[in-house]
């Protein structure tokens, strides 16, 4: 495609630019740099600052760089007395209020304030007038709020309403008595910290990292977050072995998330230095027993010879190999090895809650990047709850819909939130969403299909047209309540739905860091998966080693199965209900502490960085495997090398061949594995399982016609979570403290009762 | 020569050299008693640090890490705390202070750097210099150490008034 270019003159250099350019981008990338505090590139522009100041010929005025499209022949001087003058003068209106208190300030350091007070202020404040003054304030128990330090630049308000659709935090007031403010005083959103991360000030601030460092103590380390599947690049701030903030500021880190982050990611990390870490590893030398303290020697010692004497009197099947998707691509792919390799056993599975194998199998188009969902023309959600589950690809959905124009078709059997951006929302029956794919795919008559959906067979008329009409990229969402052979459908969807200009693009919605690695390492393809291995506990399957720990729903029904086994070793971070049958638990390294790989929702294999040594006596999982295996007598030879273990997964995992660490080191240039693409293949028999499924599908079930709470997932107190107060707080309903002046957390005691309301799932 | 005037001579020469030991004798004595007699210190003389409470009692620190950030020798270790009471029971003058407060005298050169740097004049240098200890890890100090109202004082010096000449001594000479 070729674009229109234009010339514009640039303090006498003249420059080709592409038509419709920004000046202020323009000038920038051509090396002159221009002062901004409310320009954000892809937010909604808001011109109040006035520090973009330009001269531009012909025009009257000083002009703001912000907001102006380049013109051919445009001529701008960015540089000049009376542009300076404007700017100073600009900088002194903006101190006039400000309480100057850096002190105290947790900006201070990182402030673009402060940075562009130091280029732009006076020496001498000329202002003597008493300053505005109010007193500083919590919004919520993770956003703390000092009003007068606000320059009102609005990029709060902005990303509020573009990248969350909260529209939670709002500009109240007029002239210089506006303050930031929330509606009813108090924060109920779902509490990213989005807000915190765009100020330029210090006005919003980290609730939970309040008062307790300085940024230029911190060692900043850029890694990969461990919660959802869309793999968010973050700085990881590091204080004598402590983690003490999480930050996407893009002065640290440049990932595919930009500065965004979910509640989640930016508070989620203090399980990382919590106390009820596990020590040492523990050895239970009798069932039912106490789980006594040992060394490291002696545990490994212990599980070699239990694994050994199993193995001998039970067969090699007999030993079930479990990973956790949360675990990197080094510790599932020695995991996997340790299975097949050294135990030769064929039951190896993952804990994870959905299995994506058939879709991988019938892959026929790559997957979308989260940048190839923010320029999508038309995208078809089936299932899920992205903003809750995946909540970057869903502000990546909402900003194509909303600074984008994308169409977004939603099959839901829930109201979920991002349905007032859909341009159709199609609310199915529960479990019905089987026969959405069905549809797209052609496999059974409209009238079969709605019947099914509960819906009118005009809403799949309308969508096929959607379809029709899309010119540039259609991307196919699902999650993980697809069969199997709807997933194989599914994946074989962009050889019927491409067009010309048209290319279909598939972006699966797993639950976890890793799920995509997990199956890309191969853990997926054992002979039986957890539930199945749990059943067989105690008969086929008598001794298992879990990297992680059981979900609950995996455990639910299955209680004792665990205790059926000969033997249980579990590498965890925490006491869970799998460490409590355990034989052996391994005190296991978390993310902060490792090195390695992620592969996200994108496909993109993603570093994880060690920002910390261990804590305690843990141990990163794939080491604990390496030393096992060195126990039993097999030398693997990586040494204490993540980047050699990843060197032989480049070596035997087709998608990953050519990669090393130092390819992966720039995060702002993600690598994208390459999945096999399938070739087009008749799938009618796929449809056929699918059709017969949807036929019998009961037709009674009511819709949900709730909208379900903002934070019903993020705010789950799970195994991690549950290690954060905050969490338990906003999980309990999120109650307004009587003062707004001190942390709710000192105001609100976490009492036994306000944690049952928070109910803990485990994770 | 003689032995005569070899006995004048040398004669002369003690009493000349007495002559200059005698006449020192009822002049001024630079030689302090110390430990007995406490020294003169000079007004702006670093020794060791004084943290500083106002006049109500509050530490002013507000634990800002400026002064560790200027410390050349990096000796300044500080934890800073969100203190969330009201401003009568909080430990500092703001909602921020220093929980922990070290300065590893092992290492610091006395150069003040900290004391400039510090936005709330909570840090200057005090008088004390008497910082020799038994065992090296004890030249580590706490903020009790530090703090002004609690650091031990010794006896042994006395602050030179402004306009007291203290260093005449090297003018004289
Ligand atoms: S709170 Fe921060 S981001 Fe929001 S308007 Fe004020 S300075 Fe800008
Ligand atoms: S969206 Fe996902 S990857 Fe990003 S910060 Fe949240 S949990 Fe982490
Ligand atoms: S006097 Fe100098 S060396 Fe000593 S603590 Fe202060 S800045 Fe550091
Ligand atoms: S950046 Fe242009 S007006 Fe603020």
């Amino acid at each position: 495609m070729t674009q229109d270019v234009i010339k514009v003159t640039i303090n006498n250099k003249d420059i080709q630019v592409p038509k419709g350019a920004r000046l202020i981008e323009v000038c920038r990338d051509s090396g002159f740099d221009i002062p901004s505090f409310c320009y954000y590139s892809d937010l909604a522009l808001q011109a109040s600052c006035r520090m973009c100041l330009v001269r531009i010929e012909k025009m009257p005025k000083l002009q703001t760089s912000c907001t102006i499209t380049c013109t051919d022949g445009m001529v701008v001087t960015t540089q000049s007395e009376e542009i300076e003058k404007a700017q100073r003068a600009m900088v002194e209106f903006l101190l006039a209020n400000h309480p100057l208190d850096c002190p105290v300030c947790d900006r201070g350091g990182e402030c673009e304030l402060q940075e562009m007070a130091f280029d732009w202020g006076g020496l001498e404040e000329r202002f003597t007038e008493k300053k505005n003054y109010y007193a500083e304030r919590y919004l919520s128990p993770m956003v703390a709020n000092d009003p007068q330090r606000c320059i009102l630049c609005k990029r709060c308000t902005r990303v509020c309403d573009e990248w969350m659709g909260e529209d939670a935090i709002e500009a109240g007031g007029r002239g210089a008595n506006t303050v930031i403010g929330t509606y009813g005083g108090w924060l109920d959103c779902s509490q990213c910290g989005n807000c915190i991360e765009v100020c330029p000030t210090g006005t919003l601030l980290d609730a939970t990292y309040r008062h307790q460092a300085r940024p230029w103590e911190l060692a900043q380390t850029v890694s990969t977050c461990t919660y959802c599947s869309d793999g968010c690049q973050m700085s990881l701030g590091a204080r004598g072995g402590e983690l003490m903030r999480v930050v996407a500021r893009d002065r640290y880190v440049n990932g595919l998330n930009g500065e965004f982050l979910c509640i989640k990611g930016r508070f989620g990390h203090p399980f990382v230095n919590h106390e009820a870490r596990i020590r040492t590893p523990m050895i239970r030398y009798k069932k039912g027993g106490k789980l006594i303290p040992a060394t490291w020697d002696d545990a490994i010692r212990h599980v070699a010879s239990k694994l050994d004497s199993i193995a001998n009197k039970h067969g090699r099947n007999s030993i079930g190999i479990v990973g956790s998707p949360r675990l990197t691509n080094e510790a599932l792919y020695l995991l996997k090895k340790f299975a097949t390799d050294l135990i030769g056993t064929d039951n190896y599975a993952v804990t994870d809650s959905v299995n994506l194998t058939p879709f991988f199998a019938n892959l026929g188009a790559p997957l979308a990047t989260h940048r190839d969902i923010r320029y999508a023309k038309t995208i078809v959600l089936i299932g899920g709850e992205p903003e809750e589950l995946q909540p970057l690809t869903g502000k990546q959905i909402r900003q194509a819909v909303r600074n984008g124009g994308a169409r977004l078709i939603i099959f839901n059997s829930v109201p979920i939130r991002l349905r007032e951006q859909a341009s159709q929302f199609i609310h199915i029956r529960p479990g019905a969403e089987e026969a959405a794919v069905l549809a797209l795919a052609g496999g059974a008559t409209d009238s079969l299909v709605s019947r099914k959906m509960g819906i009118e067979t005009a809403e799949l008329e309308k969508v096929r047209g959607t379809i029709n009409e899309t010119e540039g990229d259609l991307i196919i969402m699902f999650d993980g309540s697809l069969s199997a052979a709807a997933q194989s459908a599914l994946a074989q969807l962009s050889y019927l739905l491409r067009a010309d200009n048209r290319r279909v693009l598939f972006h699966p919605l797993p639950l976890y860091n890793n799920s995509i690695g997990a199956l890309d390492m191969g853990m997926t393809n054992g002979a039986i998966d957890v539930t199945q291995m749990l059943d067989a506990a105690g008969r086929g399957i008598r001794a298992v080693c879990v990297a992680g720990s059981f979900l609950p729903e995996q455990l639910r029904g299955r209680e004792e199965s665990l205790a059926k086994l000969d033997f249980l070793m579990v590498q965890e971070l925490f006491e869970t209900d799998t460490t409590s049958f355990a034989d052996v638990v391994l005190p296991a390294a978390s993310f902060a502490e490792i090195d390695g790989t992620f592969t996200n929702n994108d496909g993109f294999v993603q570093r994880v960085r060690q920002s910390i040594p261990p804590v305690n006596q843990s141990k990163a999982d794939w080491m604990i495997t390496d030393q096992l295996a060195r126990e039993l007598g097999v030398e693997f030879g990586f040494g204490m090398s993540a980047s050699a273990v990843f060197n032989e997964i480049a070596m035997q995992v087709p998608g990953y061949a050519g990669l090393r660490y130092p390819l992966l080191k720039d995060e702002s240039k993600p690598v994208q594995v390459k999945h096999d693409i399938a070739v087009q293949r008749d799938i009618s028999n796929e449809l056929e399982t699918v059709r017969t499924a949807v036929e019998q599908m009961d037709e009674s079930p009511e819709k949900h016609n709730d909208t379900p709470d903002v934070g019903h997932e993020l705010f789950k107190i799970r195994t991690l979570t549950d290690k954060v107060a905050q969490f338990h707080l906003l999980a309990a309903g999120n109650p307004r403290p009587e003062s707004l002046n001190v942390s709710p957390l000192y105001q609100i005691t976490l009492s036994d009762d306000l944690r049952a309301e928070a109910v803990v799932a485990g994770d | 020569m003689s032995i005569i005037t070899d006995v004048i001579q040398s004669t002369k020469a003690i009493i000349q050299g007495m002559g200059v030991t005698l006449s020192y004798i009822p002049k001024r004595k630079w030689t302090v008693q110390y430990p007995e007699e406490p020294v003169t210190v000079q007004p702006r003389y670093r020794g060791q640090h004084l943290l500083h409470v106002d006049e109500n009692g509050k530490e002013k620190c507000v634990a800002c890490f400026l002064c560790a950030a200027a410390c050349p020798s990096e000796c300044i270790y500080i934890i800073a705390k969100d203190d969330p009471r009201s401003p009568a029971e909080r430990t500092g003058v703001d909602e921020r202070f220093a929980e922990v407060y070290n300065i590893d005298y092992g290492r610091c050169i006395f150069c003040g750097y900290c004391v400039e740097a510090c936005p709330k004049d909570a840090i200057t240098h005090g008088y004390n210099f008497e910082l020799s200890v038994y065992n090296r890890a004890d030249l580590l100090k706490t903020k009790t150490d530090l703090l002004i109202t609690t650091q031990l004082q010794s006896k042994n010096y006395r602050v030179a008034f402004s306009d007291e000449d203290v260093d005449s001594e090297y003018k004289e000479v």
